[in-house]
């Protein structure tokens, strides 16, 4: 048996979304020399536009460094970084399951957060060492010794050791790296096993085929080698190994205890599922690590091409964001109102638009959302039980003997100011209070039952506005409850549009209904004739707005000179029209698609 | 049918609204600039000397400032290097705050048949508001030396604070003054224009106002005996404007002068808009065109469409099928069939049903590829 390098670190952060994550692991690798401050791109992690835009972490993307430490050995240290909003939760567990060690980052201002808690519980359950640092002390509101008793009163952790830091003046870096080498446990296993390496990530790249991201339990993986996966049959021949550092740098081979990037002209998608076990195919370990429980979609949404023969195309892109994002659900769907598209299911919401923005962005396509929808439970008068996501799938109402919808246990952490913000808006979202805990003088943890339905919308974003950013929340699916819901139809001149059918609470169907016929009214651009537009419940009008005919649309002059600049003003129209969707005699532009989604304004 | 426009970028004043070319602090280059203009006109002229034209149209701008003798040498032009008929419509625009008796007896003598006269408002504020240098009582004087001839006015319509009684005022003095053509616009507040800050503003009237505007004008208009021939404009029997319905017939015409366009030989161009640039090209025997585009088959097809829908005699289908070897109910079936209770087909003609034409543009869109 040969153990893997001393030498080697394998660690995550964690931190709340805005703690300075990015901006530590920015540090640290300048610090190692990893890049230098010159060619660095402000926060290299996070390579997505999107999360640079969005100053959040999606995907996790490991690096390595090395690092003299002050016993005077080199060090490995390999980074892998992780998603922080509770939606992702999935992918952290990931990341985790590739670490020994996980550094716990905590404002000096702020405290714990909610989301941070739930990570690192994870880490906990996955017996990571945690080392916790305190970012932020430049802060004039900097309350690092108030951080540090928060984590040892509510995580029980001891933090006199945790590093004091602000990543972004660069201050007391070195502390960190000096802690990782000290706190952070080698990495264990055996490189003279069976290979076994757990695949933690994944991408399609258009030459080399499918990139495994893979931690080595054990064994040792070369060039030339025949690989394969627990769960799949086929055989490939390891074409590339390497590391991150942090774009891919070709190695000779990969041994246990790593993190590193395996090619083999890996064509499909399918064969190498992430949380899957990579084994030699001629010296096969017997037993997979241990993966991840099946992601479990919480949020679901119709996607379809703007133009309908694009729907291929909204195929490929599908299938390639899943490769990286196996929590990425999606099957065919089929609406009257918007024709050929897939049903899909995601985390949360805030993953839901990240992958929309990322169909439009990476893949320049014009897509059309539904409304966001959970999956409820329908019992039929013939006793048959079947879950509906889809609003249009839900069985006529003489068929249904009773619903159920997924209720959940959400954890609100805010100052006690804003206890009274808090509770109006869990009981306007049919909450039931569960209890309030005091963490300390200044946190109060609330306890609430909430059906997930009404926090889907726009729970989070009214939290964060009554308690000025405040409050934080998380929640877990703890099941399903009987409820008394209808479909709320929309009909447009009278017909009706099951691209924007909902299914809601018999007691908020008249507000809902009512409040969106406003929206759509202002949505709905007018045209050349008056178009009513109603909600309905079970064939019953509720609620009715109409959009105006228009009454002027012309080009005032034209004359000689006029003729192309104006026929480029109506192409320029046409444009326009061709960015929207007929439903029956109406032209909609495929924002009021996501109007359904606009509550009153808070 | 072929049409001749010449372009005077000369006025005393620009207009808050207006967006064309015109330099109100260069008439002292008048002279130049017209020297060049009979020199442009006889370098075209000679490339055309197989067309035939039956319209000439001096616009601008205001013709009507610079001196008369440079319209009659202008017209004199025309009639040498153009092959112009002897019945051709020969218009020129005027300002009433530019005009005299002397003025408009040298245009006559000189060929003119049709004057366009810019009142845009019976409402002297309203006149002001919008920049004009000239007042009802100018028009008057104007419109009383144009008596017994053949005469367009201008009104417009979606000022800022107009009512329909204003409309109704303005519309009233033009005919009984007796104009036999009358042009009613709305306001285009055009970006870059000071009148496009009022817009911003929200001062001006928004569109279903003016679309009442609008159909009060047309109505009004209607009892007067001015019959609408085209979204803008209206014309007593025989009265229509030759010239510009050439346009909308997409018929040929030749522009002349700074920022004028042209449409000859399945090509349109326009000439600079710069003035120096202008007189370089000229006086080195260059023509100043700036942007030229040959208009391929499905883009004539839609300037057809999108210019004969202007129109109240609408789209000939028999010539449409004729001209693009086509089959017009057919190959336009989709947009006929989805705007089929806005459109009507009278005597093998498409058109914009009366009630439809102010809000065309939506219609026309559909028709485009």
């Amino acid at each position: 048996m040969k153990q893997p390098s001393k030498y080697i670190r394998n660690f995550c952060i964690i931190a709340h979304i805005d703690h300075g994550k990015s901006t530590l692991a920015d540090r640290l690798m300048e610090m190692t020399g990893q890049v230098s401050k010159r060619d660095m791109q402000e926060q290299l992690l996070d390579s997505m536009d999107i999360e640079r835009e969005r100053g959040i972490t999606i995907k996790l993307t490991p690096v390595r460094m090395f690092y003299d430490a002050d016993d005077g050995n080199e060090y490995v240290f390999n980074l892998i970084d992780t998603p922080g909003h509770v939606d992702f939760t999935y992918e952290v567990s990931r990341s985790l399951a590739a670490c020994e060690g996980a550094i716990l980052i905590v404002d000096a201002s702020q405290g714990i957060e909610a989301q941070t808690l739930a990570n690192v519980y994870l880490a906990i359950e996955n017996d990571l060492e945690i080392l916790p640092v305190i970012n932020k002390i430049d802060l004039p509101s900097a309350r690092p010794d108030e951080a540090k008793k928060e984590i040892e009163d509510v995580i029980g952790l001891d933090a006199s050791y945790a590093p004091l830091i602000s990543a972004k003046e660069g201050t007391n870096i070195k502390d960190v790296l000096e802690s990782v080498v000290k706190y952070f446990p080698a990495p264990q296993g055996d490189e003279d096993a069976p290979l076994k390496a757990l695949i933690f990530d994944s991408y399609y790249d258009n030459y080399k085929g499918v990139i495994l991201f893979v931690r080595l339990k054990d064994g040792k993986v070369n060039v030339g080698d025949r690989i394969t996966t627990f769960r799949s049959d086929k055989i490939y021949e390891v074409t590339e190994v390497g590391v991150f550092a942090p774009r891919l740098m070709i190695k000779d081979g990969l041994y246990a205890g790593e993190v590193g990037y395996i090619a083999a002209s890996i064509k499909s998608i399918q064969d190498v599922a992430v949380g899957d076990t990579v084994i030699n195919a001629d010296d096969r370990a017997d037993q997979p690590l241990p993966g991840y429980k099946k992601v479990q979609s919480v949020v679901f949404c119709g996607i379809y091409p703007l133009d309908g023969s694009k729907f291929n195309d909204l195929k490929d892109a599908l299938m390639k964001l899943q490769l990286n994002d196996a929590s990425l659900v999606f099957e065919p769907d089929n609406s009257q109102a918007l024709g050929f598209g897939f049903r899909c299911g995601f985390l949360g919401l805030l993953h839901m638009e990240i992958m929309q923005e990322r169909l439009e962005r990476e893949f320049n396509l014009d897509i059309i959302t539904t409304a966001p929808s959970v999956s409820y439970k329908v019992v039929k008068t013939d006793g048959e039980v079947v879950f509906v996501d889809n609003p249009s799938h839900l069985p006529e109402p003489s068929y249904i003997s009773y619903m159920e919808e997924p209720i959940v246990h959400a954890d609100i952490y805010s100052p006690p100011d804003y206890l009274g913000q808090i509770m109006d808006l869990c009981r306007d979202k049919r909450g039931v209070f569960g209890q309030m805990t005091y963490l300390e003088e200044n946190r109060v943890k609330l306890e609430y039952r909430l059906p997930l339905n009404e926090i889907i919308f726009d729970f989070f974003d009214k939290i964060k506005s009554r308690t000025r950013g405040y409050a934080s929340f998380d929640y877990e699916l703890v099941g399903y409850e009987k409820s008394r819901l209808v479909k709320l139809d929309i009909l447009l001149n009278g017909e009706v549009c099951d691209a924007l059918s909902m299914i809601v609470h018999e007691d908020s169907a008249y507000a809902r209904g009512r409040m969106l016929c406003e929206n759509l009214k202002e949505a709905i651009p007018r045209q050349l004739f008056e178009i009513p537009v109603q909600a309905a419940i079970g064939g019953k009008i509720i609620a009715r707005e109409t959009v105006k005919a228009v009454r002027k649309d012309v080009l005032a002059k034209c004359y000689g000179g006029d003729i192309t600049r104006k026929k480029k003003l109506l192409e320029k129209q046409k444009e326009g029209k061709k960015r929207m969707r007929s439903i029956g005699s109406v032209e909609v532009p495929s924002e009021v698609f996501m109007e359904i989604l606009k509550t009153n304004k808070d | 049918m072929a049409g001749i426009y010449v372009h005077i970028p000369f006025c005393k004043s620009k207009c808050r609204y207006c967006d064309f070319t015109s330099f109100p602090d260069k008439i002292g280059f008048a002279e130049s600039y017209m020297t060049c203009v009979y020199r442009e006109m006889k370098m075209r002229g000679a490339e055309l000397k197989d067309k035939k034209f039956d319209t000439l149209y001096i616009g601008g701008g205001t013709p009507s400032v610079i001196d008369e003798s440079y319209i009659a040498m202008l017209i004199a032009a025309a009639k040498k290097y153009f092959v112009l008929s002897a019945d051709a419509e020969i218009t020129i625009e005027m300002n009433p705050g530019t005009v005299s008796r002397k003025k408009i007896e040298t245009y006559l003598k000189n060929g003119v048949n049709r004057f366009s006269v810019g009142l845009q408002t019976a409402i002297d504020s309203q006149l002001e508001d919008l920049g004009r240098y000239h007042t009802l009582n100018q028009f008057v004087t104007c419109a009383g030396m144009l008596r017994g001839e053949n005469f367009n006015v201008d009104v417009m319509i979606g000022l800022k604070g107009q009512t329909l009684d204003d409309i109704s005022k303005t519309i009233d003095v033009a005919s009984s003054f007796g104009a036999s053509h009358i042009s009613m616009y709305a306001l285009t507040p055009e970006d870059g224009t000071p009148i496009y800050s009022d817009y911003l503003n929200g001062e001006l009237p928004d569109g279903d106002e003016v679309a009442e505007m609008y159909s009060f004008g047309v109505k009004k208009l209607k009892e007067l005996g001015f019959e609408r021939y085209e979204v803008s404009n209206f014309a007593k029997s025989g009265r229509q404007s030759r010239h510009n319905l050439n346009y909308w017939r997409r018929g040929e015409y030749i522009g002349i002068g700074v920022s004028a366009s042209s449409f000859i030989n399945g090509v349109r161009f326009t000439n600079t808009f710069n003035l120096d640039e202008y007189f370089k090209c000229i006086l080195t025997n260059r023509f100043p065109v700036i942007d030229s585009a040959e208009i391929d088959l499905q883009g004539a097809k839609e300037e057809t469409i999108m210019l004969s829908l202007r129109t109240c005699e609408g789209l000939d289908i028999d010539k449409f099928n004729g001209q693009f070897n086509a089959d017009f109910l057919s190959d336009y079936s989709a947009p006929l069939k989805k705007n089929e209770s806005f459109l009507e087909i009278i005597s093998g003609r498409l058109r914009v049903k009366d009630e439809y034409l102010f809000v065309q543009n939506t219609i026309i869109c559909d028709f485009f590829s």
